[in-house]
């Protein structure tokens, strides 16, 4: 629809919502008319803090007036015509409000406490804000104070265990500089087969990615996870929103912050290469182990030996193969090669400014924030500099109107060199192999056998992505607690990448002035060029009103709320450059290598919501939504879509037998809630529509000696294709005892997700084509989350704690695998199951082997492998049959196998403990997974893998191999971790043995922080100064293999090849003016 | 309180129906199609999008990788690596062979599938979806573009659909018959899945392939690179022949409707089938006149290129068009070829002659040698032949058929002479010690058609040799075998045909002379296709069917002749052998090369002298070697098992078989995993 429809629309739904709520307005908002006329006067006074240092800066007002003003640099104000009436509010930042009476008092004198959890701490819901004592839905809190001085790169690796129930995991290649870490809220959402289970991220209020947040400007994040809290988001939130609220000025004098940190950072749980002479004789063990043969003949591991030993020349490190070339399959040289490639240290800083402040009429708040990071790659640089600015300006036009506008732009730019690509995770460690030298004996990098050059000389990837996000709102008040908002938010993401590829040429032996194309070259000289550009373009306009009667209060909230995205991209690749130093796609030359690639796509949704909330002191309260939903995914007659939740509450605490106990617990509620969403987010954007393939140029089949466009049979795409639906179920308890000093909560849930879109039921094939993908499927995930916080001082000394602890597990409950192959999901069972054999050990001896081989008369381990013998691994015949196999490898029959694990991370937990003593303070936070099963495989953990020797490596771990020979070079080893190696993969069948406890806490962060003593400061006319040095993953307690890291355990490429995460140390500072 | 509820709820209603007017009225935003890819809807509305849908499917692999429609010097899995090609379907034949031969010739090794095989319907899909699509709108007249151009892309998609049906056809015999695009439900597919009997499903494909006729013409956009007329005759006279040879020879037995112990006889379905002619025999008559009027049209129409006998070494000599039809890189001058593939050196290449160039571990085999005419038209064995044996590979070569000559490669021949300052040879002593996928040949016999001479072409990925895919000799052999068949004479027509072939050959033209020198006892021992139900045929048939497999020398016609010959039934431990090794050629091989009879067998190269002079490419080792002791055949393996998923998948209630509505092909169990019943 075109935008004057759209207009149309929005004006018909204010006018057909404002009558109804007007009229209620008017009749019940009488009371606050009839003011008496008093004699009015001048108060003054003074505001100090706890110590007795007066504040500068502090906002007083008049409650329900314009009439304020800020204290001066001592703390002292004066306001004028104050009736004794009046209420006086002071408010700054860091410190509780503090109202006061009027009175007929001339001069105050009023200590501001800082602020802490206190019964008036407010949580930011779904279109508006809420009393935390007063909710009843799920909603997880974080706060600026809990991301303070944390040196991460953005805000999520911050947020890692911070809010039990927000899980943040490692992904992709691990650590790498622009790296993203992946967010769920409570678990595993959907299968993915065609929809995403991903929670909805909104920064004030609208949609966005919170790694390109500038952190510091962060105020709260409020995670929505149970139906009834996100419910009001509709069709975009089934699975949990993260709301995060940024600062914004306040009234009161000009703050400017300006802070930075300096970090250093070291690759964390790097694993350790073999030498030279322990790889050819563990690489040769694993194939005269396999086929009788030696790998490596008895001169070639002399030679290795040798130079090991330090006999022959430093650059006697290859010899001369009859080719001409350098022999470079048996070179001879002792490199490190994960130290060549990583350097030990890099470095990065931030620096962050803000200026904030306002007066009654006009508040603002402005910042910037700069930070740039280098990586470890020694040959061939990497960069991310990230550069944000925010402003926003809050103007009370008239009593009855306020404009907001804010906007925020955000960059990153990220260069590397362009083959570090997911290619390279496959080939850097099995190409590694310690014999292997950095530079031939003439001096040229061997770039057959090494990366360095191909990074070096390469070519460059280099990715600028802007963001622009602009709000603007119009809050109007016709009446007291009635409110009609409007707002407008627009956000323009531009995206670029560039990058372009180089060949790299290894020297000839005989002539070293010659050139031929290195194995680890790109085959092309290419120029490509990516563009995208996406508009997100959301109205929203809503109006909310309040209306307490004695102990009754009602909210309600009606809105519309309608969003369009559409994206579009253009790329462009050319061969052959006119000169290698300008990689520019206009200085290209090849005629008929090129490739135009442009799309356009789009979405849009529209939806209706209302809310009423009812609150009977505090005691009793009640919360219904409803929401109306449309998607452009859906077809005509399966678009719209209604889902309504509740939810209760019952604070205990406030009933009157609770009586004297309400000393000790001021809040003891119970909670529930149920709801139903609906799921819009399916992979396919138009997942009803059938599309023709269409290919340019791309024909095998050439016409006229070109070739020819193409065109494919479009799939069939099921009939019957709708929503999926989210019913999430939610009981808690919340608890605040002994004077606030202690707080908890805990929540469980159970949320379903029906008619889940999954692959469709095999049908018989003369359909074809490809089954449609359909709602067929249904999974159950459960779980609790934990909250435990403790807050007191004992004098001078402040000290607090707080324990989180979530779990979650994902059991499906309707999959369309008949047979319950284990090779898919199978219905009944909790997802991550790791089914594997019992292992008895590992053979010493060949006698000991055959032994335990006649015990399976029927066929022995022969389904696993053969020719066993010492050294292999002797599994359990836990059926008795005679034979180890998988049978049917069916759920109903999986022979001896058994489960033995899941890999869901379980027991997600979060720990943190402060400590403040007169300026000085200690942060301590852990994050940790208590329970989590991982069955690894590949080279990483096996080192030589059945995948053969060019596809295995050499780690020091690996070493621990059983070895028979009294006489081996590297010694006899009977009592080994790992089995006798082999290039192939019959003992590294999933069994018991290896099964690693992934399970981890990790020392996230640790600062110590020193603030100034006001006192001090106050010459420098500073208002506060801090210092602090804060490390990051100082320390990780895990018992898992040491050749990987808890945290990418299950990632990466080749079994666990991942950039590695960093350890930093960092130092900073934080000054306010 | 009460009160306010109520007032609460009524607004919540009144709000909530005005919502839903609102919502109609967005409905119109929320109406998006896709914004960068084109709908069904859209498309295949114009002459282009013909063009780009069908020449697609040409060589389309999708996971059924082994039916490419058109096969060429891609491999049986679509890939062109290796060198696979369609030149190498002779393998595993009498013809040629590698090291090994195919489960096939060892009853009991082939098994029944789990899941997969050829029981698949993607390419039928694509064809349905096309047809279902285009010829209702070109009849209404919503097609854009010549109409000339329109009718023969139509004419190409009732071709591909007739060639994914013949390719199901020689693989199953009863298939179902699909012409629509099928909805995503269980129980119509289940019955779609219902297989008709084999010459219902012959008769759909003549169908097809007149359709085909009528829409296209000789002259398309882009040339002979694109499907033709002529070449979907030539289709027609093929499938033609090959179903009327089949139910002749098969007649009687399980392999054919109605035939003694048919399977589909015990479904509902195809119970008490009647033939549309009247009966089994009127079937035969229907296929062999099909083939013949088709064949003729081809014949007639088409001369065969000459043949100079020159085999040349140097690029001052004459072009052979006979040769040079299969080794050039444009072979659109030649009349014969009615279509082939193209490659460029940009856009598209393959790897064929980089294999063939030193023998890619496969070669002719020695019945094979001996099956070909001296150049007088007498057998070797003939008293007067004048054949100079075999002591020596190109001894084979003597006085013989020029199509021997020319196609196989012996030692010292030229490989290559363009772009090459010192032409390269074949090895003097041919690497017949190795199993090398590349650098050796299994028998010394080395395969010859499509070789370029040309040395680039030989380079990995480079070889831009184009490859023939329908040639009009074929029709000249159809027409001659189905015009015997039908009548038991030859014909003024085949008798023509006959002598051009023969001419060209640089055979003797007259082939009652090599009638009358036949001994079918002889020929017998070295050409499966001297039996048909394990008996000798009478040597003027015979006669025919040595001209087809001499013709097609290196073309991989030879194993669907032989299933439709039914010329498998008399194997019984058959040894291929490849050259003469341990004869007078054995001091050609350096020290060393030729070893065997080794305590450890591993180390042998070749197969002992002991057991033939002749080298037996399955007899080198004993152990781990299924071909060892010859092969064999049953009367199952004419026809492939049918996975066991899809009996599963359309039984009533997904896993009682005996529910399905297809059933196994003769001779084969319902159970994964398990070989030939009997085996």
């Amino acid at each position: 629809m075109n935008v004057k429809k759209k207009f149309l629309c929005l004006l018909a739904l204010s006018v057909c919502t404002m009558p109804t709520l007007w009229a209620n307005g008017m009749s019940s908002t009488s009371s606050s008319a009839a003011v008496q006329q008093e004699k009015k006067g001048t108060v003054t006074g003074k505001v100090v803090d706890k110590s007795g240092e007066s504040l500068i800066g502090v906002s007083v007002k008049v409650k329900g007036t314009t009439l304020g003003t800020i204290t001066d640099v001592n703390g002292n104000f004066s306001l004028t015509n104050v009736a004794p009436s009046d209420v006086l509010v002071f408010s700054y930042v860091g410190m509780s409000n503090m109202e006061v009476r009027a009175e007929n008092r001339a001069s105050f004198a009023v200590t501001l406490e800082n602020s802490s959890v206190n019964m008036d701490e407010v949580v930011v819901v779904g279109f508006a804000v809420q009393k935390k004592v007063n909710l009843t839905g799920s909603v997880g809190v974080a706060t600026a104070k809990d991301l303070e001085a944390r040196p991460v790169a953005n805000a999520v690796q911050a947020l890692q265990g911070l809010v039990p129930g927000l899980n943040i995991t490692t992904s992709g290649n691990g650590g790498e500089l622009n790296s993203k870490k992946t967010i769920n809220v409570r678990g595993v959402g959907t299968i993915g087969a065609g929809s995403k289970g991903d929670p909805l991220i909104l920064i004030d209020g609208m949609e966005g990615d919170i790694n390109t947040v500038n952190p510091q400007d962060i105020e709260s994040i409020s995670v929505l996870k149970d139906a009834a809290a996100s419910s009001i988001y509709g069709s975009r939130a089934p699975f949990g929103v993260v709301l995060v609220t940024t600062k914004k000025g306040k009234e009161g004098r000009m703050t400017i912050n300006y802070n930075n940190n300096f970090r250093f950072n070291t690759p964390l749980m790097m694993p350790k290469m073999q030498n030279s002479w322990e790889f050819v004789n563990y690489f040769d063990d694993a194939n005269f182990n396999g086929s009788n043969a030696h790998l490596f003949t008895d001169a070639y591991k002399q030679r290795v030996k040798d130079y090991f030993d330090g006999k022959l020349n430093a650059n006697d490190v290859v010899l001369q193969a009859s080719s001409g070339k350098w022999d470079y399959d048996y070179p001879n040289a002792n490199v490190d090669w994960l130290k060549e490639y990583y350097k030990e240290w890099s470095p990065s800083q931030e620096h962050n400014i803000s200026f904030s402040g306002g007066t009654n009429k006009l508040t603002y708040y402005l910042s910037s924030n700069y930070m740039t990071e280098d990586g470890f790659m020694r040959a061939g640089t990497e960069k991310y500099n990230r550069y944000t600015t925010t402003a926003k300006i809050g103007s009370q036009l008239t009593e009855k109107v306020k404009l907001d506008y804010s906007v925020r732009f955000g960059r990153t730019d990220y260069g590397r060199p362009t083959n570090m690509s997911d290619d390279f995770y496959n080939h850097i460690l099995r190409r590694a192999r310690p014999v292997r030298p950095v530079l031939d004996p003439n001096g040229y990098y061997m770039s057959d056998i090494n990366y360095i050059q191909t990074m070096q000389d390469g070519g460059r990837q280099n990715e600028q992505n802007d963001g622009l996000s602009q709000q603007a709102k119009v809050t109007i008040s016709p009446l007291k607690d009635w409110n009609v908002i409007a707002e407008l938010n627009v956000k323009t993401d531009n995206n670029w990448t560039h990058w372009d590829q180089k060949k790299v040429f290894s020297h000839y032996a005989n002539n070293p002035e010659q050139t031929y194309l290195a194995l680890t070259s790109p085959s092309n000289e290419v120029v490509y060029e990516y563009a995208y550009r996406s508009t997100y373009l959301n109205p929203n306009v809503y109006t909310n009103y309040t209306k307490k009667v004695k102990k009754h209060t009602f909210t309600g909230l009606l809105g519309f709320q309608s969003e369009q995205f559409d994206q579009r991209n253009l790329s462009a690749q050319r061969n052959d450059m006119i000169n290698l130093d300008l990689p520019v796609l206009s200085l290209t030359t090849n005629t008929t290598s090129a490739a135009l690639v442009g799309t356009y796509d789009k979405w849009t949704t529209a939806g209706f919501f209302g809310r009423l909330n009812y609150d009977y002191d505090g005691r009793y309260l009640i919360e219904l939504n409803n929401r109306y939903d449309g998607s452009s995914r859906f077809r005509a007659d399966k678009r719209w879509i209604w889902t309504p939740s509740g939810s209760l509450g019952w604070n205990i605490a406030r009933e009157a037998f609770f009586g004297g106990l309400q000393d000790y617990i001021s809040v003891l509620k119970v909670r529930g809630s149920y709801g139903v969403l609906a799921n819009q987010n399916t992979e396919s954007w138009y997942p009803t529509y059938q599309t023709m393939g269409t290919g340019t140029a791309n024909g095998g089949w050439l016409i006229g000696g070109l070739k020819p466009n193409t065109a494919t049979a479009p799939g069939l795409v099921s009939a019957t294709l709708t929503w999926e639906k989210v019913k999430t179920t939610n009981v808690g308890v919340d608890i605040r005892a002994l004077k606030d000093r202690l707080t908890g909560s805990f929540d469980y849930f159970v949320r379903n997700t029906v008619d889940m879109v999954g692959p469709g039921v095999e049908l018989p094939s003369t359909l074809g084509t490809d089954v449609p993908k359909t709602n067929n499927c249904d999974l159950q995930t459960s779980g609790w989350e934990f909250e435990l916080g403790w807050k007191d001082n004992i004098g001078d000394f402040k000290y607090g704690a707080r324990l989180n602890i979530s779990d979650s597990r994902t059991k499906i409950t309707r999959y369309g695998n008949p047979t319950g192959s284990l090779s898919t999901y199978v219905e009944g069972q909790y997802i991550n199951n790791i089914y594997g054999y019992t292992t008895i050990g590992i053979a010493k001896t060949d006698a000991e082997m055959n032994a335990h081989l006649a015990t399976l008369a029927n066929g022995g381990q022969n389904a696993l492998g053969s020719n066993w013998a010492a050294g292999d691994i002797m599994f359990e015949d836990t059926n008795a049959d005679g034979k180890v196999n998988n049978g049917a490898n069916t759920i109903s029959d999986m022979g001896d196998m058994k489960k033995i694990g899941n890999s869901t991370p379980r027991f997600r937990t979060g720990i943190t403990l402060d400590l403040a003593y007169k300026g000085f303070d200690v942060t301590m936070f852990w994050q940790g997974v208590l329970k989590r099963d991982y069955y690894p495989t590949g080279l990483v953990f096996w080192g030589a893998t059945g995948a053969g020797q060019f596809w295995s490596t050499a780690f020091k771990d690996h070493l621990d191999y059983f070895r028979a020979d009294e006489n081996s070079a590297l010694g006899q080893n009977l009592d080994s971790y790992y089995p006798r190696p082999l290039f192939n993969g019959k003992n590294q069948t999933t069994q018991t043995r290896y099964l690693q406890d992934a399970s981890y806490m990790r020392l996230k962060n640790l600062q110590f922080g020193y603030t100034f003593r006001q006192s001090w400061l106050k010459k420098a006319k500073l208002q506060s100064v801090r210092i602090f040095v804060s490390g990051e993953n100082l320390l990780t307690i895990t018992k898992l293999s040491k050749t990987m890291d808890p945290e990418t355990a299950g990632i990466g490429a080749q079994g666990g090849t991942v950039y590695p995460l960093s350890r930093t140390y960092a130092c900073g500072l934080n000054v306010n003016f | 309180m009460k009160t306010f509820n109520i007032k609460t709820v009524g607004k919540e209603i009144l709000t909530a129906i005005s919502f839903l007017i609102l919502a109609s009225g967005c409905n119109d935003a929320l109406e998006l199609a896709p914004q960068s890819a084109v709908s069904p809807e859209k498309y295949l509305t114009d002459e282009s999008h013909l063009a780009a849908y069908t020449v697609n499917y040409y060589s389309y692999s999708n996971s059924n990788k082994n039916t490419i429609l058109l096969r060429s010097f891609d491999g049986p899995d679509g890939s062109n690596s290796g060198g696979e090609s369609l030149y190498y379907d002779d393998i595993a034949t009498d013809n040629a062979t590698t090291r090994g031969s195919n489960n096939r010739f060892v009853p009991g090794l082939w098994t029944v599938g789990a899941t997969g095989g050829d029981w698949n319907f993607k390419n039928i899909y694509a064809m349905n979806f096309y047809l279902n699509t285009v010829v209702p709108r070109f009849k209404a007249g919503g097609v854009t573009g010549n109409s000339t151009n329109i009718k023969h892309y139509i004419g190409e998609g009732y071709f591909l659909r007739a060639m994914d049906y013949f390719y199901r056809l020689r693989k199953y015999g009863d298939f179902p018959i699909i012409k629509e695009v099928l909805p995503d439900d269980q129980t119509i597919l289940a019955e779609a899945s219902k297989r008709r009997p084999r010459n219902e499903v012959a008769r759909f494909i003549l169908a097809d392939l007149d359709s085909a006729i009528l829409y296209m013409n000789d002259a398309p956009p882009g040339g002979k690179v694109r499907l033709t007329k002529k070449a979907a005759l030539l289709v027609k006279s093929r499938v033609a022949l090959f179903e009327a040879s089949w139910e002749k020879y098969h007649a009687g037995t399980a392999n054919v409707p109605n035939g003694t112990g048919w399977p589909g006889a015990a479904m509902d379905y195809n119970k008490n089938y009647q033939f549309p002619s009247g009966s089994a025999a009127n079937e035969i008559n229907y296929f062999l006149d099909q083939a013949i009027s088709a064949s003729a049209q081809v014949a007639d129409a088409v001369d065969l290129v000459p043949n100079n006998g020159v085999i040349r070494t140097a690029s001052s000599q004459a072009v052979n068009q006979y040769y040079d039809m299969f080794a050039t890189t444009n072979p659109n001058s030649y009349a014969e070829v009615l279509m082939y593939r193209a490659y460029d050196i940009t856009y598209q290449t393959h790897s064929y002659n980089h294999y063939a160039y030193w023998g890619g571990g496969k070669g002719y085999t020695r019945q094979y040698a001996d099956n070909f005419l001296m150049a007088n038209g007498l057998p070797i064995y003939a008293p007067a032949s004048g054949y100079a044996g075999d002591n020596y590979i190109q001894d084979t070569k003597v006085n013989r058929d020029g199509r021997w000559r020319l196609f196989m490669k012996a030692p010292q021949e030229i490989k290559a002479f363009m772009n090459i300052t010192t032409p390269e040879k074949f090895e003097t002593a041919p690497v017949i010690y190795s199993s090398d996928g590349k650098y050796s040949t299994s028998t010394g016999y080395i395969l010859g058609k499509g070789l370029a001479l040309d040395y680039n072409m030989q380079l990995l990925g480079k070889d831009v040799t184009a490859f023939i895919v329908f040639r009009a000799a074929e029709a000249y052999l159809n027409y001659i075998e189905a015009s015997y068949l039908k009548t038991g004479t030859i014909d003024a027509k085949a008798d023509g045909y006959w002598k051009k072939l023969r001419t060209r050959a640089g055979v003797d033209p007259d082939y009652t002379k090599t009638i009358a020198a036949t001994d079918m006892n002889k020929e017998g021992l070295v050409d499966w296709g001297a039996y048909s139900k394990g008996q000798l045929v009478d040597a003027t048939l015979y006669n025919i069917r040595r001209e087809r497999r001499s013709e097609f020398i290196g073309e991989g016609f030879r194993y669907n002749d032989l299933l439709r010959w039914r010329a498998m039934d008399q194997l019984n431990g058959f040894q291929i052998e490849g050259c003469k090794v341990w004869g007078p050629m054995k001091a050609d091989f350096a020290a060393g090369k030729l070893v065997s009879d080794q305590t450890d067998e591993k180390k042998n190269t070749v197969s002992s002298q002991s057991l033939s002079l002749y080298m037996r490419p399955y007899q080198v080792v004993q152990s781990n070697n299924n071909f060892y002791n010859g092969l064999k055949f049953c009367n199952a393996h004419y026809l492939e098992p049918i996975a066991v998923q899809h009996f599963l998948i359309t039984a009533t209630d997904g896993k009682t078989i005996s529910t399905s509505t297809i059933y196994q092909n003769p001779g084969w169990p319902t159970e994964a995993g398990k070989g030939a019943i009997g085996f």
